[in-house]
């Protein structure tokens, strides 16, 4: 072809990019948006929203509502913020797991780790087990963890004894390590309620949750998510563990945001979800780092399904998405648990990931529970339910991708600015389908 | 003029302008290098991925794991003759350790567990010195050339809930404190001398045969040891890096080997019971061991005349010791704390009595010089306890301070060193201050930590020096480590435990890979 040739080609192609361009554009710009403002909520979803403020409280708990938990529609801020709060990072209920996790530097640096987790919640399980049925002061479930992944941490361990808390009483849990190096088991300092744990992008009470008494709620509105989590290109396929069927292979295309048998998908795929703001009462979290919450939450279940935090000076700081699945059916809507939750901390865009795989609800015995739930049973050094995984991420490039930013969605209460280079990796990464590393913007797989 | 001083402003900002422009490209490179370097690394997996993987899948009920480990510690300068020392050596280490870990599942709660590991420490070969020949006597202290420390552990366990059993060669930790409280029941290769850390003991510790069995009832658990088999510390050998330059290299008198506690002498054999109980935010346990002390105290036999010259004839005793401990901790959080606001903070405590600690006593070894009959050591009870608190402040940082305290009890001067006892004199005090925290800006892989370790001793000696050390630590890649440190020894006069090695501040660097 000669030059001249070469020039019409490139002619004809930048004016049909340009036609495809504009007509995307006029398409994206008649699509309705997603999100609606409470003025603008459908008649259907006014009719579940009651927007008083102020409700009466209870007789015996003076900070919680009056009436009783799990409330019933018309829901208000307050209690749609109460029935998120059935679904922390951990389901409360007793059961076995393995936790795979990892988090992503924006050079490509990656740090994993496993661990499996056996957690004993006595009593009546979930959220109103936890209000009613526990006093201030009082161990309301017991988690201990065994390290498989990486081969430094090996048959380290830990156990959380996370208390009942109110304004009284607020030590969150007791604490024991056992390290393996040192052959010790030792009592720790309970972590910092808002501080990241070292190397990753999550809170501790981004895993053990936040008392929903702790927050003013107030909501926004409704939106419609068609996906949470993301995998990459490059991953294409994933190989779960699924208690009575082994390692199963599924097409990562195919997980959707609220598992296999959620009743509420609409045609398209998507999900009605509760936007609500969370702010966090200065009474109850003095000199927390975080201002408040924005969260979305699946209309039927409260399920929260994105969480985003922002500081005190407005900035986002970290977005949380996640992927619920139904893990103890007996508990109906109240039973979904956090299979899949990926943590996007933008102050220093760095990607952390956790993965629930093997759920299997237990019975402990009486006997198991006495032994397997103290500080001296890691001394033990036993690993008492060997449970593997296949979840954990080979390369970097294989890596969750950066959460959605939705910067369009209700501007009033959320900046969602980035700083340039961040925005600059965003945008690459929304193009090349996989993470986009410090490398001047090279959208190949690494 | 002005025109010149203008081409001077325009040249020194063209120059500016330049400098940025290289130092972002520069920059830039850099950061890119570092990202595919990271992105390498990550997967950087050798034996893990081509013999660990491999192997436990053909053997489904094998766990197999290791490690590689490279130190090197190079003094800041060499000082030549120090005290009884010619410290004509720069390093004090080019150590490597690999070990190999195997854990065979047999069947429910019955398992088999090896750890054997290898040690060759280039000291003695990778530099030129007259002043280091320890290996020419014990070859330990180059490599690990025999059976013994070759096969660290190995041993059967068999667990039901309430009952454990462990049969075989073993090393075990009491205590929960940094150091050695009530740490008692392990030998330690102390080679390392007072460089010697809590981090270190895993691989330092000499593990022995021994029945170890433990029963849980509920909040309580009770361990019971039965030794016998018998492993005594050693110490840094003489010529060694670490050895002491206040110890003479010669003597006139006559030094037998040690008299030993023997594994087929049933009387010769170790007990310990340890009780655990925790209640609510407090945890407590008690100890008790009727165990050898791992340092034997010299013991005059006689005093013979050689060459007109009256010698004395000595052998080194271990000695039995009964110790009985406590330990303990606490957690709370308080509120509302200025600057911080609620502060996360755990006590510890610590705490070991030893009844019947020999020491070697200078009074009674220069009348048996002198012509009377003592074999030159007395008898008296020792106390070391520890108090800690660890703070967890913002920024994930951790600061704690731990009192750690060394008495003789009826202490006389002319008494030497002995087991959990003061430093040379009635009583020893180190208020250990730590501090660490890990670097924001390196994504958590960076991290310091400093550790300050002042010696007090009374009522005679006072100040016994300051022993610093200054960590920076590394992630490469979540199987490889690596770290740089300084240690110094400062302000302590030449006869105190830590001004003796007032020339031995040292730079290290520590590279890891697990597997």
């Amino acid at each position: 072809m000669n030059s001249e040739a070469r020039a019409s080609s490139a002619r004809w192609l930048i004016c049909v990019l340009v036609a495809l361009t504009s007509v995307m554009a006029t398409h994206a710009a008649d699509q309705e948006p997603t999100w609606r403002s409470i003025e603008n909520m459908s008649a259907e979803d006014r009719s579940l929203y009651d927007p008083s403020r102020s409700t009466p409280r209870d007789g015996s708990i003076p900070y919680i509502p009056a009436e009783p938990y799990p409330f019933e529609a018309p829901y208000t801020s307050e209690e749609m913020g109460y029935r998120s709060a059935e679904f922390a990072h951990v389901s409360r209920w007793s059961a076995t797991l393995i936790d795979v996790f990892g988090v992503v530097t924006s050079s490509g640096y990656i740090n994993q780790g496993a661990s499996i987790l056996l957690a004993a919640t006595p009593g009546r399980q979930g959220l109103a087990g936890y209000i009613h049925d526990t006093t201030p002061g009082e161990v309301y479930t017991r988690w201990t963890f065994y390290d498989t992944f990486p081969p430094e941490s090996e048959g380290a361990q830990q156990l959380w004894t996370p208390f009942r808390t109110d304004k009284d009483f607020r030590t969150k849990m007791d604490y024991f390590i056992y390290s393996p190096q040192l052959r010790r088991v030792r009592r720790q300092p309970e972590p910092r309620r808002d501080q990241r744990f070292p190397d990753n992008s999550q809170t501790f009470d981004d895993v053990i949750g936040r008392d929903p008494w702790e927050l003013e709620w107030q909501l926004l509105g409704t939106d419609v998510l068609f996906e949470t989590l993301r995998f990459p290109i490059t991953r294409p396929t994933i190989t779960l563990n699924v208690p009575g069927q082994g390692f199963v292979e599924r097409q990562t295309a195919n997980l959707k945001p609220m598992g296999d048998n959620f009743e509420h998908y609409g045609p398209d795929g998507g999900i009605k979800c509760w936007v609500i703001k969370a702010t966090m009462k200065p009474n109850w979290l003095p000199g927390y780092k975080e201002r408040n919450l924005v969260l979305w939450l699946e209309q039927t279940t409260f399920y929260p399904l994105r969480i985003e935090k922002y500081g005190h000076d407005g900035r986002l700081m970290l977005i949380e998405e996640r992927m619920g699945k139904k893990e103890n059916p007996t508990l109906g809507d109240f039973g979904y648990a956090a299979f899949g939750s990926v943590y996007w901390n933008l102050d220093h865009d760095l990607v952390s990931y956790s993965f629930h795989d093997a759920h299997n609800i237990r019975n402990w015995t009486e006997e198991q529970a006495d032994m397997l739930f103290t500080a001296e049973f890691m001394r033990r050094q036993w690993l008492f339910e060997p449970i593997k995984s296949q979840t954990r991420i080979d390369s970097p490039d294989k890596f969750f991708l950066r959460s959605h930013l939705y910067s369009d969605k209700f501007p009033s209460d959320r900046n969602v600015a980035l700083p340039a280079e961040i925005d600059a990796r965003y945008r690459a990464q929304e193009t090349a389908g996989h993470l986009i590393f410090e490398t001047g913007g090279d959208a190949a797989p690494q | 003029m002005k025109a010149a001083t203008t081409t001077s402003k325009v040249g020194l900002v063209l120059l500016l302008s330049a400098l940025i422009v290289a130092h972002s490209a520069f920059a830039g490179t850099v950061g890119n290098m570092f990202s595919k370097f990271d992105r390498t690394m990550a997967t950087f997996d050798p034996i893990g991925k081509h013999i660990r993987q491999p192997i436990e899948r053909a053997i489904p009920r094998l766990q197999f794991r290791g490690f590689f480990r490279q130190w090197t510690d190079v003094l800041v300068d060499r000082h030549g003759d120090t005290g009884f020392r010619n410290q004509d050596f720069r390093f004090l280490q080019l150590q490597n350790l690999f070990e190999l870990e195997t854990n065979y599942h047999i069947t429910e709660g019955l398992d088999v567990k090896g750890v054997a590991h290898m040690l060759y420490d280039g000291a003695y070969d990778w530099q030129d010195s007259d002043g280091l020949f320890a290996d020419d006597f014990d070859r330990t202290a180059e490599i690990y050339h025999t059976g013994e420390r070759v096969l660290r552990e190995l041993y059967v366990s068999y667990r039901r809930p309430r009952f454990d059993l462990k049969v075989g060669k073993q090393q075990v930790a009491w205590g929960k404190m940094d150091g050695q409280f009530i740490d008692i029941v392990s030998g330690m290769d102390r080679r390392e001398s007072v460089q010697l850390e809590t981090e270190d003991y895993e691989w330092r510790r000499l593990p022995t045969w021994m029945a170890n069995t433990t029963f849980h009832f509920g909040r309580t658990s009770v361990q019971l040891l039965y030794i016998f088999d018998f492993e005594e510390d050693r110490q840094a050998l003489p010529d060694s890096p670490w050895a002491s330059p206040l110890a003479p290299t010669t003597t006139t008198d006559i030094l037998l080997p040690a008299r030993r506690p023997r594994t087929g002498h049933f009387s010769d054999h170790e007990y310990g019971i340890r009780v655990d109980r925790s209640a609510g935010a407090l945890t407590y346990g008690f100890i008790y061991m009727y165990a050898w002390d791992k340092n034997p105290v010299d013991h005059i036999l006689d005093t013979p005349l050689v060459g007109g010259e009256r010698v004395l004839r000595i052998e080194p005793r271990h000695e039995r010791l009964h110790h009985a401990g406590i330990t303990a901790d606490y957690a709370t959080t308080f509120q509302n704390i200025p600057v911080v606001g609620s502060l996360p903070t755990v006590f510890r405590v610590e705490a070991l009595y030893t009844n019947g600690v020999r020491f070697a006593d200078s009074k009674k070894r220069a009348a048996a010089r002198a012509g009377s009959t003592t074999n030159g050591t007395s008898k008296r009870d020792t106390l070391r306890a520890a108090f800690a608190s660890e703070f967890g402040l913002p920024g994930r940082t951790t600061v704690i301070f731990q009192a750690s305290w060394y008495q003789t009890l009826d202490h006389k001067e002319s008494l030497g060193a002995g087991f959990g006892g003061g430093f040379g004199d009635e009583w020893s005090f180190i208020p250990v201050a730590f501090f660490s925290r890990p670097f924001a800006f390196t994504r958590d892989r960076l991290s310091v930590e400093f550790t300050a370790f002042p010696l007090i001793n009374g009522p005679d000696t006072g100040w016994g020096g300051l022993k610093t050390k200054l960590r920076l630590s590394y992630k490469f890649s979540q199987f490889i480590k690596g770290n740089v440190s300084y240690n110094g020894y400062d302000t302590g006069d030449s006869n105190d435990v830590y001004g003796q090695y007032n020339k031995w501040d040292n730079f290290g660097a520590e590279l890891s890979y697990e597997f």
